[in-house]
Order: structure tokens, then C-alpha cells, then sequence
């Protein structure tokens, strides 16, 4: 009896009082309101400059014209089809995803030290440190690359180095190769990949390092046993974005990479602005931002499902 | 005849940070099998102590011998010690059976001994079938029993216990305690426990080492600790305490007579001076201490022939369940005492009269 008593009771409240049903939803919503206020500014410009501009170039890679003129255009997969069906195009984005992965192992390689460094600190060394490596990212990009430009050309300071220390260096490309691509690149990303490796250091908690001494593991073995276990969340993260940013840079690859590194963010500029071809740079950008998706998912479900997926929760 | 080795010595450790001395010049024997408690306040240096036998701290002065051989300079991983921290510290990424076998496959124990000793030591601590489960699915008392499985699974020469309670509620801690005391004396394994809780201190230990600022203050049973205390501080820092301040009038070598500022006499036994210089002159001033146990309202005619006796007005009564805790004034300072019952005259403003042995007196000469 109890029990149909409280089933029932919703019933009669809904059907006998509907008039404070419905206030009690209009104050509910009522207190988004303000919320929705303060993020209008920000959504309308989103909207506006991000996603419309995004679903336009979205509905020109369907589109199947000569040139600019979408007057008699009929709409196919045909850019798409070439795209995977011609071989310079499919080597491009082979190249890209290359120079990518290159990019987050010496990011990885050169951060993950830095990082381990930073959580042994003491806050206040940490704060400086943190600065330092952060201050990259006050100078422009395109000066960073210009820098890095004039070390790597054939007679600049790293060539005439080797050079003077006697040994021939004429066979080795930095400017206008992968190479250049990759020090230019990881460079940029560095600061990524350091602070996110950094801050999952820090969430770890200092009296692990000591169980696992007492246990009798050497440091070695509780680095790679309990630390780099346990930093795989930042390792991920810093991975994801160092490789995404990789993936869709234009100025690095341009500047350092030049004809000979043609990766698809340099061929599909080429395509929209040199050859007007604006239908099929559409497709080809979509096709990195697909590319790039599936591989950061794919990469991050699998660390999330692979044997230390506790470490993920 | 083979000499008796202690299991861990400390002698005349030193340690300071900067300009702060954390040990200043620590002598310790721990015994074989014992039980042993480091007890003091925060920042006494008990943990740093512990930190030192661990491995995880050195000494800037004095050494430190486990099972009779130098350790000074071999880092903690050599040590084959065990540990529980407050924080538990169980590996987050490893379920239980992992984070148990994880010392056991540094030392390389075959697989079918290792599987063997986990299961023990599970059985142990009552964890027996969580094996597979990770430390975020256990709860706080839980965890606690597996980090102490997985200290005492490697069989170590020593079990270091960091405050291991103190991160437990109230009913699981109490639960912990007789755990641990069952499973150390089950094991035999020489223990040294860190607490600042005292009565974890005299309900589990063998032995106690009282500390504070960086020195020892007194180490005995804790029968001898809290009976018979051997400075102000551990009588302060063990228990409660009632204190009264008065002047010798006549110093007997059987009986000390003591003048309040009120004239009233009180006598004590000379034996119940606190530290080891007993010596003490009529007009010297002197300090009381009565635990509140030992102070009985209304005590009638007793056939003790110093008892002694004192009036006050009772200012406050707290109802603790299996017993009363009566606060009396008594020239101006506040005393307690502990009852099972009341009687139906105590009433808060009214005069009783309160009672104690000379020999249930503590006192410290100044």
C-alpha cells in the first residue's frame, strides 16, 4: 500500500498543480540566463568566424567545379577520390603524419628530463624554471623560425661549427629538409610537452618513490616501474597536442621545409590560393582534420585500455 | 657466549636543517621482536628518526647499526626493511596482488613462493580474494591492510610504521590497532611505530620512547611511562594531568610535607620526585601532579596516615558515559577528577572534599 502511495504521488501532484510545475521549469531555466549572457559575446564570434567559415569549406569539398565559379556545380565525392587515389597526395600526408611523430619523440626526448627536473624543485625554483621554459612563447613563431633559419643555413654557424672541428658536413641538409622541419617544430612545441608532462609529475604522490625504495627498487627501477607509469597521463596529453599542432602547422614547414618537404597543410595553401583550386584544398583540409582526429583517438583509447589504464581514471 | 645484538642502535645521532636541530644527540636500543613507539608532539623529531633507520635521511653525526652493522652509508632500497606511510603509498596503477609482488620480484622469488607468500600475507591482514582489486576500490582501512601485507611480504629485517593510523576514523583505527599488535606479535617481526597519539603509544608497545626537541625524554613500558613519568613533560604529554604549585616546609626520607598558598599541608613521597636529581631542602619551591583518576571526591576516613585532603567547589560536571569527569576550583587553578558514579549531593557550586595518596603525587622541583 505504501509503495502504490508513493508511485501514485507524482501523478496527482503533476495533474492537480500543473500551474507550479511549469513555474518551477521557468525558474529553472531562468538561472541560465545570466550564464548565457556572459558567453554571448564569445559564441557569436565562434559562430560567425569558426563554424560557418568551417561548414562552407566543408560543403565546397563536395562540390565538383573549374576553378572559382560554383554556378554549374553538381556535388560528388570526386575530391575526396583523387585525394586518395593519387600518389603524390597520399605521400604528402604520409610525410605529415612522419614529421609529426618525429616532432612529439624529441619533444618527448627533450621534455620528459626538464619536466622530472621541475618536480624534484622546490616551488619557488619550479616558478622560475616554469618561466624560462614558457618564454619561448612571448616571441613570434615565424622570428623563432627565422633564428633557427639562419643557424641551419649551408654556411651558418651549426655547418661552419662542424666545419671547424674538421669534419665535412657538405652531405648533411638541415635548411629545406625533414630534419629542418623536425628542430624547428619540436622546438616550437617544446614548452607543451614540458608542462604537461610536468604537471602530471607533480599530482604524484612523493611517498610512492619512497615505498618503492624501501621495497628495495633502485631509483632506475622506480622510474620506470612507479614515475613513468604514473606520468603517462601528461606523456598522453603533451603527445596528443604536440602531434595535432604538428600536424596543421603551415609557417614552419614552409619557411624550413620549402619545396622539398611538402606537407599537406603547405600543398592544400598551395591549392586554395596559388591554384584557385578552392573545392579541392577544401577536401584536402578536411582530410588532415579527419586523419588527425582518428589518430589522436585511436592513440588515446588505446593508452586509456592498455595495461595501465588505472593510471588514466 | 654469544653477545646479545640489538636490532637497530642509534648512536649519538645529529641532524639539523639549516640552523634548526632536529636530533640533537639521540641514543637508541630497539630489541629484538619488540614493539617499539616513537611518541612526541609534531616537530619532536620522531619521524626524522624513522627517516634515518628507513634510509631516507642521513645523519650529520652518529650512526646508525641494523642487526649490528653499520648502515650509515647504504641507501634505503638496500636496507630489505618494510614500511607503512600515513598516506598508504599503495601503487595506483598496480592492483593488490601486483603492489604485494612488487618487492618480491626485486628479490627474485620464484614465481610459485611468491604466490604462496602473497597469499599468506593477505591472509594475514583478512584481504584474502581482493587480489585482483585496485587501491581506488578499497577503502581507507582496507588500504592500509594491504600496504601493511605488502611491507611485511618481503620479510623484512625491520617494520617501519609512519603514523599509519592517523588518516583512519576514529572506530577503524581502534579496529587497526589490536590488528597490528596481533599480526606483529604473529610475525615476530622487530617493529618501530611513529605516532603522536597516546594512547596508540600505551595501548600497543612493548616499550615507548618519549621525545621532544629533538631529544628523548624518557623510554620505558608503557606502564612505567604513564605511572611513573620522569619529567614534567611526559607527565603533561601522557594522559591528564592536574598540577598544583606549593613550597617544602620539611623533607623526611620517607615523606615530603608541601605548603599550598593556603596554608593547607600536603604531603608527598620523596621517591615520586620526578628526574634523577632527588635532592631537595625545606623552603624550595616544588610542583604537584595528580592524574585525575587518582583523585577521589568525598574519600571518608581513610587509614593511610598521610592522606591527603583538600576542599573545593565543584565547577562543572561532564557526563562521559561509563564515567564523570568532576572539574573542581581549587586556588584558583582548575582540577579534575574522574568518577564511575556521582553522588546526589555533588552539584555544580557545592563543596566537597577531594582526597589522594601521597604516593599518587608527582613532583617537580624548579
Amino acid at each position: 500500500m505504501e509503495a502504490v502511495r508513493r508511485n501514485g504521488s507524482p501523478e496527482v501532484n503533476r495533474s492537480m498543480e500543473p500551474h507550479i510545475t511549469s513555474q518551477k521549469k521557468y525558474r529553472r531555466y531562468n538561472k541560465y540566463i545570466p550564464a548565457l549572457l556572459l558567453l554571448l559575446p564569445l559564441l557569436l564570434l565562434i559562430i560567425g568566424f569558426f563554424i560557418v567559415p568551417m561548414l562552407y569549406i566543408l560543403y565546397l569539398s563536395f562540390i565538383q567545379t573549374d576553378g572559382l565559379d560554383t554556378s554549374n556545380a553538381s556535388y560528388s565525392l570526386m575530391n575526396y577520390t583523387r585525394f586518395f587515389t593519387d600518389s603524390y597526395y597520399l605521400s604528402s600526408l604520409w610525410l605529415t603524419i612522419k614529421i609529426s611523430l618525429y616532432c612529439v619523440i624529441v619533444s618527448l626526448l627533450l621534455a620528459y628530463p626538464v619536466a622530472l627536473t621541475m618536480s624534484k624543485c622546490t616551488p619557488r625554483v619550479r616558478g622560475y624554471i616554469a618561466l624560462l621554459v614558457a618564454s619561448p612563447l612571448l616571441i613570434s613563431i615565424v622570428v623563432r623560425n627565422f633564428g633557427w633559419f639562419l643557424l641551419l643555413l649551408p654556411n651558418g654557424m651549426i655547418h661552419r661549427t662542424i666545419g671547424s672541428l674538421g669534419i665535412d658536413s657538405s652531405s648533411l641538409r638541415l635548411l629545406f629538409s625533414e630534419t629542418g622541419v623536425v628542430i624547428g617544430l619540436s622546438n616550437s612545441f617544446l614548452p607543451f610537452m614540458i608542462l604537461a608532462i610536468a604537471t602530471s609529475l607533480y599530482n604524484i604522490d612523493p611517498s610512492l618513490e619512497k615505498a618503492s625504495a624501501i621495497l628495495g627498487a633502485s631509483p632506475l627501477r622506480s622510474f620506470f616501474s612507479i614515475t613513468l607509469p604514473l606520468s603517462l597521463p601528461g606523456v598522453v596529453s603533451g603527445s596528443v597536442l604536440v602531434f595535432s599542432l604538428s600536424m596543421s602547422s603551415y609557417v614552419t614547414p614552409a619557411l624550413m621545409g620549402g619545396a622539398n618537404v611538402p606537407v599537406l597543410p603547405v600543398v592544400a595553401y598551395d591549392q586554395m590560393i596559388n591554384l584557385m583550386q578552392w573545392t579541392y584544398g577544401s577536401a584536402m583540409s578536411y582530410v588532415l582534420l579527419g586523419v588527425t582526429l582518428f589518430l589522436v583517438t585511436v592513440f588515446t583509447r588505446s593508452m586509456e585500455r592498455s595495461r595501465f589504464k588505472e593510471v588514466f581514471r | 657466549m654469544q653477545a646479545l645484538v640489538n636490532d637497530v642502535e642509534i648512536r649519538g645521532a645529529f641532524k639539523k636543517y639549516g640552523s634548526n636541530i632536529i636530533l640533537n644527540g639521540i641514543n637508541l636500543e630497539v630489541k629484538q621482536g619488540e614493539l617499539l613507539t616513537l611518541l612526541g608532539p609534531s616537530g619532536c623529531g620522531k619521524t626524522t628518526t624513522l627517516n634515518l633507520i628507513a634510509g631516507f635521511l642521513e645523519v650529520e653525526q652518529g650512526e646508525v647499526l641494523i642487526k649490528g652493522k653499520r648502515v650509515n652509508d647504504v641507501p634505503a632500497y638496500k636496507r630489505d626493511l618494510g614500511m607503512v606511510f600515513q598516506t598508504y603509498s599503495l601503487f595506483p596503477h598496480m592492483t593488490v596482488y601486483e603492489n604485494l609482488s612488487f618487492g618480491l620480484s626485486i628479490r627474485k622469488i620464484a614465481k610459485e613462493e611468491k604466490n604462496r607468500r602473497i597469499g599468506q600475507a593477505l591472509e594475514l591482514v583478512r584481504m584474502t580474494g581482493l587480489e585482483g582489486r585496485y587501491p581506488r576500490e578499497l577503502s581507507g582501512g582496507q588500504r592500509q591492510r594491504v600496504a601493511i601485507a605488502r611491507a611485511l611480504v618481503v620479510q623484512p629485517k625491520l617494520l617501519l610504521l609512519d603514523e599509519p593510523l592517523s588518516n583512519l576514523d576514529a572506530k577503524l583505527r581502534h579496529e587497526l590497532r589490536a590488528e597490528i599488535k596481533r599480526m606483529q606479535k604473529e610475525v615476530g617481526v622487530t617493529t618501530i611505530f611513529v605516532t603522536h597519539d597516546q594512547e596508540e603509544a600505551l595501548s600497543m608497545s612493548d616499550r615507548i620512547v618519549v621525545m621532544n626537541q629533538g631529544q628523548i625524554e624518557q623510554i620505558g613500558t608503557p606502564t612505567e611511562i604513564y605511572a611513573n613519568p620522569q619529567s614534567e613533560f611526559v607527565f603533561n604529554f601522557i594522559g591528564k594531568s592536574n598540577q598544583l604549585s606549593g613550597r617544602i616546609q620539611t623533607v623526611s626520607s620517607h615523606m615530603i610535607t608541601v605548603v599550598l598558598e593556603d596554608g593547607e599541608q600536603l604531603f608527598v613521597d620523596p621517591d615520586n620526585i620526578m628526574g634523577a636529581d632527588k635532592s631537595c631542602a625545606a623552603g624550595d619551591p616544588i610542583k604537584l601532579y595528580i592524574r585525575p583518576e587518582k583523585v577521589t571526591i568525598d574519600p571518608g576516613s581513610s587509614t593511610e596516615p598521610y592522606f591527603n585532603h583538600h576542599t573545593a567547589r565543584i565547577t562543572q560536571m561532564n557526563y562521559f558515559g561509563s564515567t564523570w569527569e568532576i572539574e573542581v576550583s581549587l586556588l584558583g587553578e582548575f582540577m579534575h577528577a574522574i568518577h564511575p558514579v556521582i553522588k546526589p549531593h555533588w552539584k555544580i557550586g557545592s563543596e566537597v572534599t577531594l582526597g589522594w595518596k601521597p604516593s599518587d603525587v608527582m613532583a617537580a622541583l624548579k
